[in-house]
């Protein structure tokens, strides 16, 4: 009994140290894979980058690196070697591997994810404009130039954006099922309080179905350009003299609180929606009416086919191009890389050849995915093996199309683009850098009062104007006060 | 000459023993003495210059106390200090003395797998993560399925919003807290009781000594300097807040804030979005630099009163 208690004790021991040293042993062997550039064994010229994406990690992701490497040595002397982190920790993962220095040479960023133009301006990334001039031709030509123009920060270029759509318009979502039950009309939803009456039947009928489907992030639409996402400083859509404003002052905020209080009250928001952070519950089940999702052209399509059910939307916003839309997707170069050079051809070529930006984005032809005619493919069994988000890897008009896609897809994506305009702050970019104290108590206020505010879970008669009261002893009106004076010096340069 | 050939002496004849302590030291000095040198960024506006860590951090710029500020800056501060201190006192005081009641109380359970299975019950929850513990409680406050909203209404009375309403929310945070942490720490305590002198209890027996009379005049005394040790472990980490009790089990709702926010979550929230380096390790060192004062005036305190259970 002793010997074999004493037996167990030293295999927990034994198993202790082999799972520390191993941790450790693992941490180091990645880490000198990572900072070997040096060519493959095969190609002696060409040079190896190192790819930071986002995304959850694939099971086939290195399997297609290598045939995309054997492609791009051919091509441009490159091999690829990608690393994807996924979407919930992108931001912090990445914030510490590029302030510590791992080698890496193209790396994904937006303005939802590792913030573009704060890190650009950290010195993240590197300068791009003489770049783009000697290996980038191919990008120039095929991206529409807005979105080149609305991705300067300071006046430079730090990234390549996806060529995608353009502006942002939100739109009611509705779950068709419902809507054909109870032979609900859309034809006059526009605006919030449009969406009562429907709402309402189904509330009343349907006690199981969340009529608004909403999470914590919802935020009211109001004709204002925030000057920062979600912090309460702005200008009016149509602004002519440019001044920015507290918005929890103005008269359309405490109109659409009222009424969000009201659906609240009403029953037609989940009682938790305050700390809801995701839906899957809901989208999966079928029980939700209507939401307000970003939308596309021909988002309709894609929607039924992910969700399942169909689903219809009708406009809720106006299409308008605004920083965060041009922003949403672009590939950087690391201030650190090695090879810059070389990383740009790579980044020509992903967003100018149609076999590469195919072989990336669905993985190899005849093992993820086979085509059924000259652009058109269909998703074989192992493309869950791989499946990589595809706005986050350049340009996605080159995609084969799937079955359901209209053949006019691409069409409609350059149209979209060509009829959105522009927001009022389009190109102009705020730097926090003289207020970052005033940014970090900000932050606090608008992460207490925001997502309760916001969804109707508290009176707003009563919170409002407390939240107004903590936001300015945050100093809120200093940072209002600096905001203006960047955007009148922006200003100035724009005549 | 002499003094030297002692030295070694007695390094070759403590040998055994410092070897047992070289793993643990060199630990110490990889994990905690190096990146003391870390500290330094809390001073200076950290700027990735693409050439590594260290040639950044020689060439970001020094700010003086600037990164300090946005923790003293505004009203917060007050709400923040508060909050860490009174919670980590409330913890402290009411986690020493239930887990010193359960500890005796377990002790006295004659019945050793009974007490066994207890033991692991109430150990049970300290290898949860709060995230886990989170879901726990929102499943008992959840305003229209929840546990507790449905016992409230089936007795006629109406449901809580329990997540936008504050008042309750200390103690269902001291509560949670003690569920997670009791377990843990009675052990701790319950080790020290059986070790101690059987005879003491037999002769206090034979004098006729009720059970509560042996508790109060053993048990107590004799466990005194380790409630006084761990209390002041416990008073060195006063200004930590522990995170995921205060972010995950309120899920992050903002209705609570002014009584869940606490240095850690205020820091996070605060800097999730600007990513300064700086800013985060002046926090960082701010709290441990308050830890430090507090552990040496506490234990200060301890020595002056009685010298013995001082822990240096």
């Amino acid at each position: 009994m002793n010997k074999k208690s004493r037996l167990s004790l030293l295999l927990v021991l034994v198993l202790a140290c082999t799972a520390i040293l191993s941790a450790c042993g693992g941490t180091n062997k990645e880490q000198g894979a990572e900072s070997g550039s040096s060519p493959d064994a095969g190609n002696q010229k060409a040079v190896e980058l190192i790819w930071y994406n986002i995304g959850t990690p694939q099971k086939d992701t290195d399997l297609v690196m290598e045939e995309v490497s054997k492609y791009t040595a051919e091509k441009i002397g490159v091999t690829v070697k990608m690393k994807q982190i996924d979407f919930g920790d992108y931001t912090q993962k990445m914030q510490v591997l590029t302030q510590s220095g791992e080698p890496m040479d193209i790396l994904f960023t937006a303005s939802w994810g590792f913030d573009y133009v704060q890190n650009a301006r950290k010195g993240a990334f590197m300068e791009l404009n003489d770049l783009l001039d000697k290996h980038g031709q191919g990008i120039k030509e095929t991206l529409d130039p807005a979105f080149l123009e609305g991705s300067k920060v300071d006046g430079k270029n730090y990234g390549i954006p996806a060529n995608k759509e353009l502006p942002a318009q939100d739109v009611w979502r509705f779950n068709k099922q419902w809507l054909d039950k109870y032979n609900l009309d859309i034809a006059g939803v526009r605006s919030l309080e449009s969406l009562e009456p429907l709402m309402k039947v189904i509330k009343e009928n349907e006690p199981s179905v969340v009529p608004f489907m909403i999470d914590r992030n919802y935020v009211p639409n109001l004709p204002y350009d925030y000057i920062i996402q979600n912090l309460p400083m702005a200008v009016k859509l149509d602004t002519e003299d440019f001044k920015v404003i507290n918005i929890l002052e103005t008269p359309e905020l405490k109109e659409a609180l009222t009424t969000m209080r009201k659906f609240y009250q009403a029953g037609y928001i989940a009682s938790e929606v305050a700390t809801t952070t995701n839906n899957s519950d809901l989208t999966t089940t079928g029980n939700w009416f209507v939401d307000r999702p970003t939308t596309q052209p021909f988002a309709d399509n894609l929607w039924s086919a992910s969700l399942g059910y169909p689903v219809v939307s009708t406009p809720a916003t106006d299409s308008m191009i605004y920083n965060w839309s041009v922003m949403g997707s672009l590939q950087a170069i690391s201030a650190n890389s090695k090879h810059p050079e070389e990383a740009m051809k790579f980044l020509n070529l992903l967003n100018t050849d149609v076999y590469l930006r195919n072989l990336v984005d669905s993985g190899i032809e005849g093992v993820h995915y086979e085509k059924v005619s000259e652009n058109v493919a269909k998703n074989l069994d192992k493309s869950r093996d791989y499946d990589m988000p595809t706005f986050a890897i350049g340009n996605v008009m080159l995609n084969y199309l799937s079955e359901d896609d209209p053949s006019d897809k691409w069409e409609g994506f350059r149209k979209f683009n060509d009829e959105g305009v522009p927001a009022p702050l389009l190109g102009f970019n705020f730097d926090g850098s003289n207020v970052l104290t005033e940014l970090a108590a900000l932050n606090n206020a608008k992460d207490q009062f925001w997502a309760p505010l916001m969804t109707g879970s508290v009176d707003p008669d009563k919170y409002l104007p407390m939240a107004i009261e903590q936001f300015k002893a945050a100093g809120l009106d200093t940072i209002i006060a600096e905001a203006q004076k960047q955007l009148d010096e922006w200003r100035a340069t724009q005549k | 000459m002499q003094a030297i050939l002692q030295i070694f002496k007695d390094f070759h004849k403590n040998l055994p023993i410092l070897l047992m302590v070289l793993p643990g030291a060199l630990g110490f000095i990889l994990f905690s003495y190096l990146p003391m040198g870390g500290t330094l960024l809390s001073f200076k506006q950290y700027r990735y210059n693409g050439e590594g860590f260290l040639s950044s951090f020689f060439s970001s710029e020094w700010v003086g106390l600037r990164n300090f500020t946005f923790l003293f800056g505004t009203n917060d501060a007050y709400i923040i200090t508060r909050n860490t201190l009174l919670y980590n006192i409330a913890f402290i005081v009411l986690g020493t003395i239930a887990a010193v009641a359960m500890a005796i109380l377990l002790s006295e359970i004659v019945n050793k797998r009974l007490s066994k299975l207890y033991q692991t019950g109430m150990f049970l929850p300290h290898f949860m993560s709060f995230v886990i513990v989170g879901f726990f409680v929102y499943s008992f406050l959840n305003m229209d399925k929840g546990l507790l909203n449905s016992i409230l209404e089936r007795f006629g009375m109406e449901g809580i919003s329990w997540y936008t309403t504050p008042e309750y929310w200390p103690f269902i945070l001291i509560l949670t807290n003690l569920w997670k942490s009791i377990g843990y720490s009675s052990v701790v305590y319950l080790a020290a009781i059986t070790g101690f002198d059987r005879s003491l209890y037999e002769a206090a027996m034979m004098d006729g000594a009720s059970k509560w009379k042996q508790i109060r005049s053993i048990t107590l005394p004799l466990l005194k300097p380790l409630v006084i040790i761990m209390t002041l472990l416990a008073v060195g980490r006063i200004f930590y807040a522990d995170f995921g009790l205060f972010y995950n089990v309120p899920r992050n709702s903002g209705a609570l804030y002014p009584v869940t926010n606490v240095i850690d979550t205020y820091v996070f929230r605060g800097l999730k979005t600007t990513g300064e380096m700086g800013m985060a390790t002046a926090a960082g060192l701010y709290q441990s630099i308050v830890g430090f004062i507090l552990v040496m005036a506490s234990n200060y305190t301890v020595r002056k009163l009685d010298k013995d259970n001082a822990l240096f």
